[in-house]
């Protein structure tokens, strides 16, 4: 278990953290969402105790990360990468990591099997691609067998073969009953794999939800329904109380009506349909509703995201 | 979810986890023949273009055997300069300190590898340049006819030379891990290093006039201070007693290791 609590951060005139507070509870995993700038790895920093942070705290099991003596045993991250010497190779730069938690060299090997590096262990890590570089940070992370994982931006750089390998991992870390934090800056990343959503902007929560009541609370009991006739079908249903719009070329989304009555209404007035469903709303237009009335977070994602603050919904830039 | 403890007790970990670092990182073992390569060459070297044309020439036959050290103590310095800066410059640094949390710790357990390597590297080389000064020097006149039996080890002053050479270099290696930490940058660290080292041992001659200000120079100086361990002749004239410089460079070691530590349990990483 993961806890932030009021986390405040200053780098000179910049506000990095501004009352920070969200937990990671096990068996599940948890989404950590928000533009670039909006402080998640500068909270991730925080939680390890690479940075300090000037009010507040964080905890990793009930202490802070710091006062562990063995804390891979108990936390396991991936930040960076390329955070490692390039002409060490990848078994030996696990090795290390071992050593320093009274680890030997079976659970290397185990751990460079479990990401399937096997291969590619007796090689210079300078010479990975950023893929094979995610699975040796992972294998780093699950190296204690922790009972908590935090990884900032995971799949980026991943190949889609790496992508489903991650997501697959992600999911089943959380079924063993640990807690899992993953980091991203693109919404829809997250669709299948969280649980939970931590949205941040501008170094705070903005939402701290289950990805499932999100959704829900988004889709607002709409039902979608596709017709070759939209107009009479707008003119039927909005006479039985509904609110009616036109989506596209024969489709229509209605408000106000559960699709029962939907299909009772056009049946009765004689208007031709081929489907009504229940609307899904995507994990990205839940969040767009949810910050459609947040006017500070738009102002930040405004400042965050330079070339990018007027393109498509959910994707806020690369990179950190 | 935690798996038995093989091995090591915690108060090691760091150490063992160091130790491992060091001797897989692939530069570790060029380092180690490029110190013993460049002392006793220089050493060798220094023994040959060296000459006591006749009885009692004033030189310091010992000091000339060792003379390899102060260009040996240039590959040390940047070595243990690298041991750390070299973490900073790819951000592994970062995960040193995830791993690790205790910094204090990590900078020991650093000092002591560093250490510990350059105290057996050393040894080599400075055995290595005497045996190298044994067999060069007659050739250049220092013969007993002139006062110079073969260099020995069982010779006091001459076991105090080597051992202190050993010593030097371990300090040097120390030195530069603080100095290091503190810049964190792999070039601006080699440069103050070498820097305190070689400049401020030639500035009192070059640019100092007044004796005074030359004598407290050459006092402060570490590495005019510390190489005066090497002395075997003429100990009267020097401005420190060996063992006084060694306390000189010992103290710059214990300043630059100081500042590391408090700076690094300042810093964010």
């Amino acid at each position: 278990m993961i806890e932030v609590s009021g986390l405040r951060k200053r780098y000179g005139q910049t506000m990095a953290l501004d009352g920070m507070s969200f937990t990671v509870t096990p068996g599940r995993v948890t989404g950590f969402v928000g533009p670039n700038g909006a402080g998640k790895s500068t909270t991730m920093r925080v939680i390890l105790g690479l940075d300090a942070a000037d009010g507040g705290h964080a905890l990793v099991g009930g202490r802070p990360y710091r006062s562990l003596r063995s804390p891979l045993r108990h936390l396991g991250a991936l930040l960076d990468a390329a955070a490692l010497h390039p002409g060490r190779t990848a078994r030996h730069h696990l090795l290390w990591l071992a050593h320093s938690q009274g680890l030997g060299v079976r659970r290397v090997d185990e751990v460079i099997e479990l990401v399937g590096l096997a291969p590619v262990a007796r090689r210079r890590a300078g010479g990975f691609s950023l893929g094979m570089r995610q699975r040796l940070g992972i294998a780093a992370a699950l190296l204690g067998d922790p009972p908590a994982l935090m990884l900032d931006e995971p799949v980026n750089g991943l190949d889609p073969e790496g992508v489903v390998w991650i997501r697959g991992l992600l999911r089943s870390l959380a079924a063993e009953g640990r807690a899992v934090l993953v980091s991203s800056h693109l919404m829809s990343e997250l669709q299948d794999t969280a649980d939970h959503l931590v949205v941040v902007g501008r170094g705070r929560v903005v939402a701290d939800t289950g990805v499932a009541e999100l959704i829900e609370a988004a889709s607002g009991g709409r039902v979608r329904l596709r017709t070759a006739e939209p107009a009479a079908a707008m003119d039927a249903l909005a006479r039985a109380g509904a609110v009616v719009a036109a989506t596209g070329a024969g489709t229509v989304t209605v408000s106000g009506l559960v699709s029962e009555r939907v299909v009772a209404v056009l049946g009765g007035s004689g208007v031709p349909f081929s489907e009504v469903a229940a609307h899904r709303a995507t994990l990205e237009e839940a969040y767009m509703e949810l910050t459609g009335d947040s006017v500070e977070f738009r102002a930040g994602l405004r400042a965050s995201g330079s070339s990018r603050s007027s393109g498509s919904s959910g994707s806020w830039g690369d990179g950190r | 979810m935690t798996r038995p403890v093989p091995g090591t007790g915690t108060r090691l970990r760091e150490v063992h986890a160091e130790w491992t670092k060091l001797r897989t990182a692939p530069g570790t073992l060029w380092t180690v023949l490029a110190l013993v390569a460049v002392t006793v060459a220089t050493s060798a070297a220094a023994s040959a273009l060296v000459s006591c044309p006749s009885s009692g020439c004033g030189h310091d036959a010992v000091r000339i055997g060792l003379a390899g050290v102060q260009a040996g103590q240039a590959v040390t310095a940047v070595a243990a300069v690298l041991a750390i800066t070299g973490e900073y410059g790819t951000g592994m640094i970062r995960a040193t300190f995830t791993a690790m949390p205790r910094r204090g710790a990590v900078l020991a357990a650093k000092a002591v590898v560093v250490a510990g390597l350059t105290l057996a590297s050393g040894t080599v080389a400075v055995l290595g340049s005497l045996l190298a000064a044994r067999l060069v020097l007659p050739h250049s006149g220092f013969t007993p006819e002139h006062g110079f039996p073969p260099l020995s080890l069982a010779d006091g002053p001459t076991l105090r030379a080597a051992a202190g050479s050993v010593l030097y270099l371990a300090l040097i290696a120390l030195f530069s891990l603080g100095v290091a930490t503190a810049v964190r940058d792999s070039a601006a660290a080699a440069g103050v290093v070498l820097g305190l080292l070689y400049a401020l041992a030639a500035v009192p001659f070059v640019m100092v006039p007044d004796p005074d200000w030359q004598l407290l120079l050459w006092r402060i100086s570490p590495m005019n201070a510390g190489l005066a361990v090497q002395s075997t002749a003429n100990l009267s004239a020097l401005p420190l007693t060996p063992w006084q410089g060694v306390a000189v460079l010992t103290a710059w070691t214990a300043a630059s290791l100081l500042l590391a530590a408090l700076l690094l349990r300042r810093r964010d990483a």
